[in-house]
């Protein structure tokens, strides 16, 4: 999965492109740690070309959102698609993560 | 009156004059009292788990002093005759409480009864006006000895004990005219009086409600225990203290037990207008709802789940399903589905499609087309 990462005024953007497995869960996890830290911690995930997400995808978005809240900023993923969408809707996740 | 350098300045007589040179004598031991008085009235009220607004004190001001005896000078052969020069200050949230922190305050210090005055039983039945108990107190050797500084034991102080709402009288009585040296017209003090007729009330009221709260809580809680659901109204209080005996953890384990999932505890409380939006009306009505739903719910999980590796769950998917099964065995299409998830999950642009999919699932499950043939 490709992930990109830019920032936009005071909010990070992440683009992700591809399926979110255990095969790259871990790499996932060491691209987006820095954003577990730093002053400005919105974040707006752009999940358009995201094809799948694994449990450990779940994992990983729970977390960050839990970094970025107890910073006092906001995570929002955006433009899912329904497939990836079903997986949050089937575990309860929809309600956690932020997703507009 | 305002202060002066010199004592003399004060235009008082020799007695009082030599009150004041005591006063300044005496005021690093006076501050040193205070200070002792508020943290023991504080660790007092911890201890005790007394919540309250305000624990405020102060020390006497010269030049107020110097007013007081200006007026009544005459009354006080020393210092220690002036009984209010250390001053403390609770005030509670509660009128019951008044009297419970005033039972504390007998425990920990010496209360002076003769000088103490209960201010509430001064004023008579048909007027309304200043409501504080006020106890002259003494700082206990036991609580507190200073070999070099014996004499703070002998040094008496007022604590004022008040409720709030008595707190905002008194106060803008104060900031209206008391002690300004202004008599106030007659209308005003009507007008006062009319408005700590009022609190004295509101006080009331507001001790009833809490008295009859905590009765409700007791009640709620002796049908939980008794498990007699039916009579127990589908509220905050109610729906907080069902959540927390994990009224779905039988069935959530089913579910987790799929694929062997995490769960991910997450607070519940939001789904309380959503059941009351459904038409719940009791915590009986959940337990139905569970009683009724709990295998399709499961079924549900089943279909969603089986073939996937999703090994992590909220841990309120089991009510989320049981309600989607609910909603579709009780005749709601995706449009119905879709506001239920624009109530739990926030409106989106997703929920309909994401309606219409759970919708055809909950069709397809064994559950339904049992009870569908039945229908037949």
């Amino acid at each position: 999965m490709n992930v990109t990462i830019y920032n936009e005024g005071r909010q990070t953007k992440v683009v992700l492109d591809g399926r979110l497995d255990t095969t790259n869960a871990d790499q996932f996890q060491k691209d987006i740690a820095p954003l577990m830290e730093g002053a400005d911690p919105d974040i707006e995930i752009d999940c358009e070309k995201m094809e799948y997400t694994s449990s450990q995808g779940l994992r990983i978005f729970l977390m960050l959102q839990k970094s970025v809240t107890g910073r006092g900023g906001k995570m929002v993923m955006k433009r899912m698609s329904p497939q990836v969408k079903e997986v949050f809707d089937i575990t309860g996740f929809s309600h956690i993560i932020t997703i507009v | 009156m305002e202060y002066k350098e010199n004592t003399a300045d004060y235009g008082l007589d020799l007695h009082c004059t030599s009150i004041i040179e005591e006063y300044r004598r005496m005021l690093p031991v006076l501050q040193k009292l205070g200070d002792l008085v508020l943290s023991s009235i504080r660790k007092c009220l911890d201890r005790n788990r007394i919540l309250v607004t305000t624990v405020e004190g102060r020390i006497k001001q010269e030049a107020s002093l110097a007013g007081k005896l200006e007026l009544k000078g005459l009354k006080y052969n020393s210092l220690s005759d002036i009984t209010d020069i250390v001053g403390a200050r609770v005030v509670s949230f509660y009128y019951d409480e008044v009297d419970k922190i005033a039972a504390l305050m007998d425990n920990i210090f010496e209360v002076d009864w003769e000088n103490s005055v209960d201010k509430r039983k001064a004023l008579g039945k048909d007027s309304f006006g200043y409501m504080s108990l006020h106890y002259v107190c003494r700082l206990p050797k036991s609580l507190y000895f200073d070999p070099d500084c014996p004499q703070i034991n002998d040094i008496r102080f007022e604590v004022q004990m008040r409720t709030t709402l008595q707190h905002v009288w008194a106060t803008m009585n104060h900031d209206t005219g008391y002690k300004s040296g202004v008599q106030i017209p007659q209308e005003y003090t009507r007008t006062l009086s009319r408005l700590a007729g009022l609190l004295e009330l509101a006080d009331d009221e507001f001790t009833r409600l809490r008295r009859e709260i905590a009765d409700y809580r007791r009640r709620t809680e002796q049908l939980f225990k008794d498990g007699d659901f039916n009579e127990v109204e589908l509220d905050s209080n109610t729906f907080r203290s069902y959540l927390a005996s994990e009224p779905f953890a039988s069935l959530l384990r089913r579910i987790s037990d799929i694929n062997q999932a995490e769960i991910q505890p997450v607070n519940g409380m939001y789904y309380l207008p959503v059941l009351l939006k459904m038409g719940f009306s009791t915590i009986g009505d959940i337990e139905r709802l569970k009683r009724e739903y709990s295998d399709a719910a499961y079924q549900l999980a089943v279909h969603h789940f089986s073939g996937t590796d999703i090994d992590i769950i909220s841990s309120m998917l089991a009510l989320q399903n049981l309600c989607f099964v609910y909603l579709v065995d009780n005749g709601s299409g995706a449009a119905e589905i879709a506001r239920f998830l624009d109530k739990v999950n926030g409106k989106s642009n997703y929920n309909f499609d994401a309606a219409a999919r759970i919708f055809n699932a909950v069709k397809s499950l064994p559950y339904m087309k049992k009870k569908e043939k039945k229908k037949e």
